[in-house]
């Protein structure tokens, strides 16, 4: 056959990390979270891996998916309606006594079947709380040179804040490692060291047969994490390689790194770097273009199509169809679909979920470290 | 399974008048309003009154058009039986020809025609800028017990002879049609859009295709045949938004009445009849701190540091600092370099406007032309295009062309 797809499987974990965006989580999960003005975060590793020629593609839905269902729907816009793998959307399987996931271990178990049954040599493992523009198919090749039985992605960068502060750290693991010549000598679970770390991805590529065997092992033993109760403590018998990723990474920790990291896009030497190299896919919808009618005064802005803009606008980051009335003022705000701020609002460093409405001539604001989030439907 | 009506959609036309934009593209693919094409228009107008069934009738330069028609799934056209198909000239066992006109094009499709045994097809033109509600349209026919309608226009006396004109009673039944005529009995302007009954259309094409004579056309051959032998023919008023965008001037005045939805009536807003197009996956739109934005319409992908007035931006179009663009219709993925100054005119996709230079100028006096930009081409630094010039071959830096 001709070789045009990627000889691996994707495996992506769409609600891991979602105890850190409890508020954006409320009616969704971490890979259904607005980001970038018209995108979900999910869109940007489904589009790598689609453009890495990953046509078979596994999403491990937990809990609050209704929104991900709808908004991958059958796949289409990734192209991945396929007869031969192509979306597969994995619930928890529900029996007497079946829970929600705990790691991946559990989500994984659940489907070993599944992952039996697939062709493909590799499977890569991800998160979804990182919009990067990820090239898999490089990442793949690496692991295969180095004949690492497991490769993991990373960055270098310092700790977020919110990790380092956290108190959740008992429902919540992140992981920095050691490096020597290409190999991960040791993983530390929750560091709190500062400075630049290698801050670990959670992008996995290891052999398929080889993750089933693992995860069959780890599961009767009753481990939950992969990182935790399967990698660390085979460091010593496996070859783990790192594969460090260059490219312009967002990484959502918390709310306000959330709005950081929106904001962060208003730079265009940030967005063209965020979106360098194929195109990120996301669902489409009927929409004109955004309208500036006589009158609004709009400065570094960025917006998606279908707004109506008659205020002022600053800093501030517009999703699909928000609408900013004639003498509003919005300045600092990330103000996702279908927000209306009303005639002489005035808002500042606000995050505004789906269908916000501001009434007229309220008056609310945050602040830089403290954005004031403002969940689905409420009226202000 | 019968189909009660099927629509069959003209976009064979070279659209020679507007020169440069259509050397490599249908009309009906030219782009229109930020983020459609042409044809989005009466694609999205079948689909929105219950048309499942659209042949689109191709012949000059359909590649582009093919490829963004696709499988109709834009316009929720792509259906197991039905949907919509594009249908060039193709090659049958005892002869092989061009579509020789309007007529020629629809009866050499009618084993197309055939496959879905409709009770009514409805003509549509693939070069209007129009919302219209067919379905209403098909209840006037039926309620008329009409074989054939034309939908039409009040248009200005003055302007009357312009057009083709329906002479109808005050039952609106078509007494007489005139072409272009110098002196109009009536203001009625056909739209070019008619609903037949199918027997009646199909002997009717029949019997034109045997007339050796015969142009082949619905205006000059299958009307005045119907009235020939006064069949039931009725004219359906349409007063919505209709513009035939033909030409520079028209395409680009439909373009600017895009930006005035509350007072041209073409509102592109409007949740209850959208227009479906298909999409790109580009990133949102970035406004600048430097950037001046007024009274325009902006597609996502497009970065903005200069000055935009009045004007449409289409996806991907970058506007460098001190750049002024005014009174505008900027096409995909073009780029306005730092300094140039773009007035009353139309850039094309993927066209370079260079550092300095000045391209089309607002109306004086008589003088209102708007400058064309052809795809793909590169003004150089500093060159400067008149307010009637069409360009469609690169100009070098300090050029000029009028």
């Amino acid at each position: 056959m001709v070789n045009s797809q990627t000889n691996a499987i994707g495996i992506i974990f769409p609600n891991s990390y979602d105890v850190l965006v409890p508020d954006l989580v409320n009616v969704r999960l971490m890979a259904s979270i607005p980001f970038a003005s018209r995108y979900r975060l999910i869109d940007f590793i489904l589009s790598s891996m689609t453009n890495s020629d990953i046509g078979n593609v596994s999403i491990m839905v937990n809990n609050n998916y209704h929104s991900l269902m709808d908004h991958l729907g059958s796949g289409r816009e990734w192209d991945l309606v396929r007869k031969n793998g192509g979306l597969n959307i994995f619930p928890p399987f529900a029996e007497k006594n079946s829970k929600p996931y705990v790691g991946r271990v559990g989500a994984l178990a659940g489907i070993s079947n599944f992952l039996k049954g697939q062709k493909e040599k590799y499977a890569v493992l991800t998160d979804t709380n990182i919009a990067v523009n990820f090239d898999f198919r490089a990442m793949i090749n690496a692991h295969i040179e180095s004949g690492a039985d497991v490769t993991i992605a990373y960055n270098e960068q310092e700790l977020p804040e919110s990790l380092l502060q956290s108190q959740s750290n008992g429902k919540c693991f992140y992981y920095t490692f050691d490096i020597e010549g290409g190999k991960v000598n040791k993983i530390y679970v929750n560091s709190k060291e500062s400075g630049v770390q290698n801050f670990s991805m959670n992008i996995y590529v290891i052999e398929r047969e080889k993750l089933i065997d693992m995860i069959e092992e780890a599961f009767i033993h009753g481990h939950e994490y992969f990182e935790r109760d399967v990698l660390i403590p085979r460091l010593n018998q496996m070859n783990v390689q790192a594969y460090k990723c260059d490219k312009y990474i967002a990484r959502i920790t918390d709310l306000k790194s959330y709005f950081h990291e929106n904001m962060k896009l208003l730079d265009e030497y940030n967005l063209n770097a965020l979106f360098e190299g194929p195109s990120v896919y996301t669902k489409l919808h009927g929409g004109n273009p955004t309208r500036y009618i006589d009158g609004a005064e709009v400065h570094n802005v960025m917006a998606a199509d279908g707004c109506i803009i008659e205020g002022e606008v600053e800093n501030s980051i517009l999703f699909r169809s928000v609408k900013i009335a004639r003498g509003a003022k919005v300045k600092n705000c990330v103000l996702m679909q279908g927000t209306v701020v009303e005639a002489g609002a005035d808002i500042e460093y606000l995050v505004t979920d789906k269908n916000v409405t501001i009434t007229a001539g309220k008056e609310m604001k945050g602040t830089d470290t403290f954005p004031v989030y403002i969940a689905k439907f409420q009226n202000v | 399974m019968a189909k009660e009506m099927i629509a069959m959609l003209l976009a064979g036309g070279q659209g020679s008048r507007l020169y440069a934009l259509t050397e490599k593209l249908a009309k009906p693919a030219v782009p229109f309003g930020g983020k459609y094409r042409i044809i989005d228009f009466p694609l999205s107008n079948c689909v929105n009154s219950g048309i499942d069934t659209v042949g689109i009738l191709t012949q000059y330069q359909p590649l582009v058009l093919n490829e963004y028609i696709g499988n109709g799934q834009p316009w929720d056209l792509d259906r197991l039986y039905g949907g919509v198909h594009v249908l060039p000239p193709y090659q049958k066992a005892n002869k092989a020809d061009w579509y020789k006109g309007t007529a020629n094009a629809i009866y050499q499709n009618i084993s197309f025609i055939e496959r879905y045994d409709p009770k009514y097809v409805i003509i549509l033109s693939g070069d209007q800028i129009c919302k219209q509600d067919y379905s209403d349209f098909l209840r006037f026919h039926k309620e008329k017990d009409a074989e054939f309608s034309v939908a039409v226009m009040e248009v200005p006396w003055e302007e009357a002879s312009r057009f083709g004109l329906m002479v109808a009673d005050e039952n609106d039944k078509i007494t007489e049609f005139q072409e272009k005529p110098k002196n109009p009995k009536s203001n009625l302007a056909s739209m070019g859009i008619y609903i037949f009954n199918w027997d009646i259309l199909k002997k009717y094409l029949e019997e034109d295709e045997a007339d050796p004579t015969s142009e082949n056309d619905f205006g000059n051959n299958i009307i005045p045949n119907l009235l020939r032998d006064s069949r039931r023919m009725y004219a359906y008023h349409f007063n919505g938004y209709w513009k035939d965008v033909g030409t520079i001037s028209s395409l680009w005045e439909a373009n600017m009445e895009v930006l005035d939805p509350e007072h041209s009536g073409i509102n592109l807003f409007d949740e209850d009849w959208k227009i479906y197009s298909r999409k790109s996956a580009m990133p949102g739109q970035l406004i600048s701190e430097d950037a001046v934005v007024k009274d325009a319409m902006i597609t996502d992908g497009c970065q903005i540091k200069g000055t935009v007035k009045h004007s449409i931006l289409f996806e991907g179009v970058k506007v460098e600092k001190g750049a002024v663009i005014e009174d505008a219709v900027i096409m995909g993925s073009s780029v306005v370099k730092a300094g140039a100054v773009v007035r009353h005119c139309i850039v094309a996709e993927n066209v370079t406007i260079g550092e300095n230079a000045l391209v089309g100028a607002m109306p004086s006096g008589d003088e209102k032309g708007v400058a064309t930009v052809g795809s793909g081409i590169t003004v150089g630094a500093g060159a400067v295009i008149g307010p009637n010039a069409m360009v469609n071959q690169n100009v070098e830096g300090g050029g000029e062309q009028w």
